[in-house]
């Protein structure tokens, strides 16, 4: 009997931390430093396993000072390592953002371009299971705002894994945000679709290429992370009424890719940008303002969907209310359609 | 010497503060068998219990009143019970629910009773700087109110709380910091983050008295506190005091510990504050009977609080978009003295929330 | 059916400390049916309460059919998956 050899599938952790391995056999000069990431293997299973393969001195626990290790990765860096710094939930940034914003971001550019700092910083971010305000918002846009860090958020396990390929080759520093709800983690189950077939050999996935996850005529539905997957089953439900929209997942921040958003735009007229992050001042505002500079006259209609301005809630269903849900995207993809 | 009277409170306090612990596992743990996920179940979001810090709560806030302020950690069920929180909006609140401290929107990491300045926050360290400040303000004001900062021992290396021991001593404020050393941060030994011994001598750096008690033992708790809080008082400063604790449980519920040794877990339990201090009592003449009788009543509190939080309703939806201001406008509009009736209810802070509550939240849109 | 089919057990993976536990949730496969994989490969990923297994291949071979779903609950000795060996 002749069978069809498929291909192994990863969830998201896995494929992130394949790369990372593969990364540390390639060059001394990548290590892993962060809260709980040497036994625990990180508390979103960043670094499972990685303990076992390269010891502590590699995969080093460090105190919960963040602005110290945070800081120490630029100063690491910029001796010529390559090192991988994690914040364990990005709404901790707060505590360290010094290092984060006007050292490991701006030292490139202050220094003339004569100082680099191939680092990246790994972060959980995103909401969904009631962690309420301090731990579960995503943080995209106040980090892609501030000049000089390349921003990246997987959706599934093949861009996980290719985007830590290019982010630890990168020889600027890389904020690598990765949804907690995405990592297929036992006890925080995760959407269809994040798991996918992965290579087992290395591969990028270069920055500042957006994915179009799915074609469409009738709108354009630009997001990124989890939305990437409530916004594909909004667009399967939609299409049994006639409505197809085209979805895509920007996978990178900074560098962004307004063209394969404005060519979408150019053909579907309607714009909806769907986001996790809140909705004032932010990334939603800003593809609304690209495609605007660059194809005002095709942009019929648009919509935002993205957590209104107030913190994240506690109880399930305030989450639920702020949280942009399936039903919610849809909403919007029937109104553009209008 | 620790009256009798004293010794029971604090006993009664500890039990009701291990009952209510090892109760929420159980409520937290429904639905989530036999896999654990996060998201299922009566208990939303993750879930820090404190079973074995309970000394380090009993023995600080019996000398509290409750104009003193009590910042406590992610992990604030133990300090909140010893501080006097309001226990059934408390639970009321861990549950999701609308008539919660907090309306459902701050959670079990994030409770907020003003009633008798409670206040916890989920980041480490964070409760640091906000307790100088009510002291800051206690000290201006000219009351002999006192502010205690709680922390783990994970939280001695940050900056937020090292700066705070600072601003405390050049400012000579009535702050009482008081770190629970439960051994690990989450899956961290101590061993692994810091080279000092002890907590406590990180007091050393600023010039300010640092005590360990070695073992948590709640009368040397509550003789170590006494003489911090009196100094803090009469206007003599900040002290920092470590208790060394003992974690029962995981560190959040969907711990598995895989990264602990077993005996580590059995010591932990077997070193159990509250028979040291049943023991003690009951050489202190204190009959089996009586402590049954307190242990009873306890219980019974928590089942009540449990019972009652069960009950109550969930927030409405529209609720999510109020309270990021004081008499915020909901939803873009402004809501007019006239007309603000539902924006009244959604600041309500009576201990017992009123009846219509559950009915005519957020109306407004 | 070959004859020689194997079956991945749950048992065999079973951590002591976890013996009180009889059911268990199959949270991941990482091989699709009619997938080939080699020993010691990781198939699937199984969540017993709080504690996450990885379930190796017994032998090298292809995976036929799984038999407990994505998500779906099996006791302790259900076999997983069927096995064509190499």
């Amino acid at each position: 009997m002749t069978q069809q050899v498929a291909k192994r599938e990863l969830t998201m952790s896995r494929a992130m931390v394949e790369a990372i391995a593969h990364e540390m056999r390639e060059s001394e000069d990548v290590f892993y430093m962060g809260e709980d990431v040497a036994d625990y293997g990180g508390i979103f299973d960043s670094t499972q396993g990685l303990l076992d393969e390269f010891g502590y001195d590699r995969v080093m626990d460090v105190p919960i000072s963040e602005t110290a290790y945070i800081g120490a990765a630029v100063g690491a860096a910029q001796a010529g390592m390559r090192p991988i710094a994690e914040l364990m939930f990005v709404d901790f940034f707060g505590v360290c953002m010094d290092q984060i914003y006007n050292q490991m971001a701006k030292n490139t550019y202050m220094s003339g371009g004569s100082v680099n700092v191939p680092m990246v910083l790994t972060t959980a971010v995103g909401g969904g299971y009631n962690d309420a305000g301090q731990h579960s918002q995503t943080l995209y846009g106040t980090f892609a705002h501030l000049p000089g860090m390349k921003v990246v958020v997987p959706s599934n396990a093949y861009d996980a894994k290719g985007l830590m390929h290019s982010a630890i080759r990168d020889d600027d520093p890389v904020v690598y945000m990765f949804h907690k709800r995405l990592m297929g983690i036992g006890w925080m189950p995760a959407p269809e679709g994040p798991k996918t077939d992965v290579p087992e050999e290395d591969y990028t996935v270069p920055f500042g290429e957006a994915a179009v996850k799915r074609e469409g005529d009738d709108a354009t539905v630009v997001t990124l992370g989890l939305h990437v997957h409530r916004a594909m089953e909004a667009a399967e439900g939609l299409a049994d009424d006639g409505i197809e929209a085209e979805v895509i997942d920007l996978r990178t921040l900074v560098p962004f890719d307004t063209e394969t958003i404005v060519q979408s735009v150019r053909k579907t007229g309607r714009l909806v940008v769907v986001d996790e992050d809140y909705r004032s001042f932010g990334l939603t505002g800003e593809v609304v303002a690209r495609v605007a500079e660059r194809a005002l006259d095709d942009l019929e209609a648009v919509e935002r969907v993205a957590i209104p301005d107030v913190p994240i809630p506690y109880a399930r269903p305030l989450e639920q209310a702020v949280n942009p849900s399936t039903a919610d995207i849809a909403e919007a993809i029937r109104t553009v359609h209008e | 010497m620790v009256s009798v009277n004293t010794r029971k409170r604090m006993y009664e306090t500890m039990v009701t503060a291990r009952h209510y612990e090892e109760r929420l596992q159980e409520e937290y743990l429904e639905g989530k068998q036999p896999a654990f996920d996060i998201s299922a179940g009566p208990i939303p979001g993750e879930l820090h219990l404190a079973a074995g810090h309970e000394a380090a709560a009993a023995g600080v806030c019996a000398h509290l009143r409750p104009e003193d302020t009590v910042t406590a950690t992610h992990r604030p069920h133990h300090v909140a019970i010893a501080k006097g929180v309001d226990l059934k909006r408390m639970t009321a609140e861990i549950f999701g629910r609308r008539t919660g401290l907090c309306k459902g929107k701050g959670g079990h990491m994030h409770l907020f009773d003003p009633d008798v300045n409670f206040a916890c926050s989920g980041i480490i360290a964070e409760g640091s700087p906000p307790a100088v400040g009510a002291a800051l303000a206690a000290k201006k004001r000219g009351t002999t109110d006192v502010a205690v900062s709680y922390l783990g021992e994970g939280a001695i290396s940050q900056g937020g709380f090292l700066e705070s021991l600072n601003l405390a001593a050049v400012q000579n404020l009535p702050v009482v910091f008081v770190i629970e050393d439960n051994d690990w941060a989450i899956s961290m030994p101590k061993g692994r983050v810091t080279d000092v011994e002890n907590g406590s001598q990180r007091a050393d750096g600023f010039d300010m008295p640092g005590v360990r008690v070695d073992y948590d033992d709640a009368l040397a708790v509550y003789e170590t506190a006494h003489d911090a809080v009196e100094r803090a008082r009469a206007g003599n400063g900040p002290t920092l005091i470590e208790v060394q604790v003992h974690r029962r449980m995981g560190h959040f519920m969907g711990d598995a510990e895989g990264y602990r040794p077993k005996e580590d877990v059995e010591r932990a339990k077997r070193l159990d504050c509250i028979e040291r201090l049943a023991d003690d009592l009951r050489e202190e003449g204190v009959t089996d009977g009586d402590l049954a009788e307190l242990t009873d009543r306890a219980h019974e509190r928590v089942e009540e609080a449990i019972e009652w939080a069960k009950e109550q309703p969930e927030p409405d939806p529209e609720e999510a978009f109020a309270d990021v201001f004081v008499n915020p406008p909901v939803r873009g509009e402004i809501v007019s003295d006239g007309g603000a009736d539902d924006a009244d209810d959604l600041e309500a802070t009576d201990a017992e929330p009123r009846e219509s509550d559950a009915d005519d939240g957020g109306e407004d849109r | 059916m070959s004859a020689s089919e194997t079956l991945v057990d749950s048992a065999a993976v079973w951590p002591a400390d976890s013996m009180d536990v009889d059911e268990a949730v199959v949270s991941n496969w990482f091989v699709r049916e009619g997938g080939h994989a080699d020993a010691g490969d990781t198939i699937c990923e199984i969540q017993i309460e709080k504690v996450s297994i990885d379930v190796p291949m017994p032998v090298a071979g292809t995976v036929t059919e799984r038999l407990v779903g994505e998500n779906d609950v099996f006791a302790r000795g259900d076999p997983l998956a069927r096995i064509d060996p190499d």
